[in-house]
């Protein structure tokens, strides 16, 4: 599977945010999206997972757009954004089973139950997420993404309120997932973790694809540097008027 | 066809758990029914006669106010735990959301008067059992929750939020206002024998146009 | 987006003539009618701004689906600006109104059905621009605008027919009942030429205010973008 987004722009007014960019993603990579605050990087992700139509451009899928499949797609991708979707009054499994039901994906409890140990939770308490922590809700969150065992991840600063434990377990899901050969994009700020699993660095500036960096064992004092330099190219942003 | 029922099942099922574990809108809406119809004794210092006459229409405002209350709740988890995009990514069609929350709010509101009605009977001495009246009532809350249920989709994402929505649901009411007060007058028997398939229909063409606008426009609702 | 500079003021030129011959024809050139007197020539401006409110709040509508179509935000602009022309003639048809009321039923108000559904009606526009000031998001302020622009227009007539099933005293100009107008041929020539004249008045009014709309929004869309405080909440 491939995912392509191709001369995408979208301009909020006279702000663009986005400038005919070109990205490419293929099944089996981990692609990380990095670029300074308000450089766009949500609204590609909302724009690749659907929710948002960009002025112009495309977004294909295998080299297709979506079309008469869409519910299909969308209900193959995995998506995390800065907001949990979660209801605060149900439990933690209630709130999945909510979404397999939703999702019709067939999940039995003791599914559910894997599920929620897969990502930390086998010993939460059957409470209201009101009262989980913001990593418990995280990791929920994670969970919820991957009940329809989605063929696409699209995860958006999934390292928030996660602790160090929390941070790993995500790793090593990705890691798995990868190995299952799903083609999976975050954002993140956290270079840290994300140089342990991804597979390639596209830094996001000016609404563009800046550079793209495969990860090959760069260090971490390098990968900063490179990316620092990119997006101070030409002084401070400049927001273009349309 | 039969995966957006679903996904309105689904998605109705979790509306009441909701509502069931926290049981926030229900009581305030049946405090404040109580208390509005307390008020309304003294207010309106009414001859048995008159207040007999009035009775559709005390029921009727007191519902539509109580009303407020849900229909301000009814998309908050949506909108402020980013629900709105979990819920865009599953279900076949954005219709179906809009669906599963008239028939969440039209569940209140019924159970709302099933609850002040005999309320109502205890404390000024008059039966309102009566099947047709339940019913017309029925329909009245349709409609409004038809209505309530869009504007209420739009007055979240806004600024002034609760505030808002009165000011722009009560001048969609009025038809529905009419025809409730007004056919429900005639079959408690309390005003004069007229002929209210004219309200009936009128009520039935409210409540079908404007469900079917609203399922029409909610994707514009909430997808930008 | 540019109106033609040149038209327009032609455009308002010709409106403001148009009325003035109206409003002479009106004065001088039509009978005095029998049973109300001179008063009743407040009709005929009340009942062209009536037309008006009415045809401004259709065109929004109009509006309304043409942007949710095709999503160009001049047609946003029109929504928001027929609407705001659309309630002041409501305003005008209501205060015209009451002035001939008060000699004719000797009073300012009542509850007659019209009377109502005209100023539920009004209140439904002034909804709306409060929903639009509570919007900050232009493109947000707009899908929203176009939908209850739509919703609104659509329950006028079931406002209105609500106000027909209980009974009326107000007087039906065309179609019959016990308190009918009689108008003569002459009479009803002005009330045409002022229906005329205001729908030409409606358009240019429309048009100036939707430039001047566009333009402030411009403005305001630039001066956030110099200092970098435009908040989208995307």
């Amino acid at each position: 599977m491939t995912l392509q987004a191709r001369q995408i722009s979208k301009a909020y007014g006279v702000q663009r945010v986005l400038d005919r960019l070109t990205l490419s993603v293929d099944a089996g990579e981990v692609v990380c999206l990095l670029g300074p605050n308000g450089a766009g990087k949500t609204t590609l992700i909302l724009t690749l997972s659907g929710l948002q139509k960009p002025d112009s451009g495309e977004v294909l899928w295998d080299g297709q757009a979506a079309g008469a499949s869409a519910l299909k797609l969308r209900r193959s991708i995995g998506l995390i954004l800065h907001q949990p979707f979660l209801y605060e009054h149900l439990t933690g499994c209630e709130n999945l089973r909510f979404y397999s039901l939703l999702y019709e994906t067939g999940h039995s409890e003791a599914d559910l139950r894997k599920l929620m140990g897969r990502v930390g939770l086998a010993n939460a308490r059957p409470i209201p997420v009101r009262g989980f922590s913001r990593g418990m809700k995280q990791r929920l969150t994670i969970a919820r993404a991957l009940l329809c065992d989605p063929r696409v991840l699209l995860f958006d600063e999934p390292y928030t309120g996660l602790d160090q434990q929390g941070c790993g377990m995500l790793n090593q899901l990705v890691q798995e997932e990868n190995a299952r050969g799903k083609l999976i994009l975050l954002t993140t700020h956290e270079l840290s973790f994300i140089r342990q699993i991804a597979t390639r660095f596209d830094v996001l500036h000016r609404g563009k694809i800046a550079d793209s960096i495969p990860n090959d064992g760069i260090s971490l004092d390098l990968l900063q540097e490179h990316y620092n330099t990119v997006v101070s190219a030409g002084g401070t942003r400049q927001k273009e008027l349309a | 066809m039969r995966a957006w029922l679903h996904s309105v099942r689904v998605l109705v099922w979790k509306d009441l758990l909701q509502e069931w574990r926290s049981r926030d809108i229900v009581t305030s809406m049946l405090a404040f029914a109580v208390l509005s119809l307390f008020i309304f004794n003294y207010a309106l210092e009414l001859s048995p006669i008159n207040r007999a006459e009035i009775a559709p229409g005390i029921i009727w405002v007191v519902m539509v106010f109580a009303g407020t209350l849900g229909l301000n709740r009814s998309f908050t988890a949506e909108q402020d735990q980013g629900c709105f995009e979990g819920l865009m990514m599953a279900v076949p069609d954005l219709s179906a959301i809009y669906f599963a929350k008239l028939l969440t709010n039209m569940l209140m509101m019924i159970f709302l008067a099933v609850l002040v009605i005999p309320i109502y009977s205890l404390l000024y001495n008059q039966s309102l059992f009566n099947w047709a009246f339940l019913g017309v009532l029925g329909l009245g809350a349709w409609g409004y929750s038809a209505a309530g249920t869009l504007i209420s989709s739009m007055t979240v994402q806004t600024r002034m939020r609760d505030l808002l929505l009165p000011v722009l649901l009560f001048p969609l009411l009025l038809p529905v206002n009419m025809a409730v007060v007004k056919s429900c007058g005639v079959l408690l028997g309390t005003v004069a024998g007229q002929d209210i398939r004219g309200w009936l229909n009128l009520l039935l063409v409210y409540d079908a146009v404007v469900t079917t606008l609203s399922l029409l426009v909610f994707e514009y609702v909430i997808q930008e | 987006m540019s109106y033609k500079n040149k038209l327009l003021p032609l455009l308002s030129g010709f409106a403001f003539l148009l009325v003035l011959f109206a409003f002479i024809r009106m004065l001088f050139f039509t009978p005095v009618e029998q049973t109300m007197g001179l008063v009743q020539k407040v009709f005929y401006f009340h009942m062209s701004a009536a037309w008006v409110g009415m045809l401004a709040f259709l065109a929004s509508a109009v509006f309304g689906l043409l942007y949710l179509s095709r999503k160009d935000l001049k047609w946003d602009t029109l929504t928001a600006a027929s609407v705001e022309v659309g309630l002041l003639f409501t305003v005008i048809c209501i205060i015209s109104g009451m002035i001939w009321a008060r000699p004719i039923w000797n009073t300012w108000w009542t509850w007659d059905p019209r009377l109502t559904t005209v100023t539920i009606m009004a209140f439904t526009y002034i909804a709306f621009m409060l929903l639009r000031r509570g919007v900050d998001n232009p493109i947000r302020r707009a899908r929203f605008s176009a939908i209850y622009a739509i919703v609104g227009f659509l329950s006028v007539p079931l406002t209105f027919f609500s106000a027909r099933l209980l009974r009326t005293i107000h007087p039906v100009v065309f179609g019959g009942g016990e308190t009918d107008m009689n108008l003569n041929p002459q009479m009803l020539v002005t009330l045409f030429i002022s229906l005329g004249a205001f729908t030409v008045l409606y358009v240019a009014l429309l048009l100036h205010r939707a430039r001047l709309m566009a333009q402030q929004e411009e403005l305001n869309q630039l001066q956030a973008a110099a200092d970098g405080s435009y908040d989208w909440g995307a």
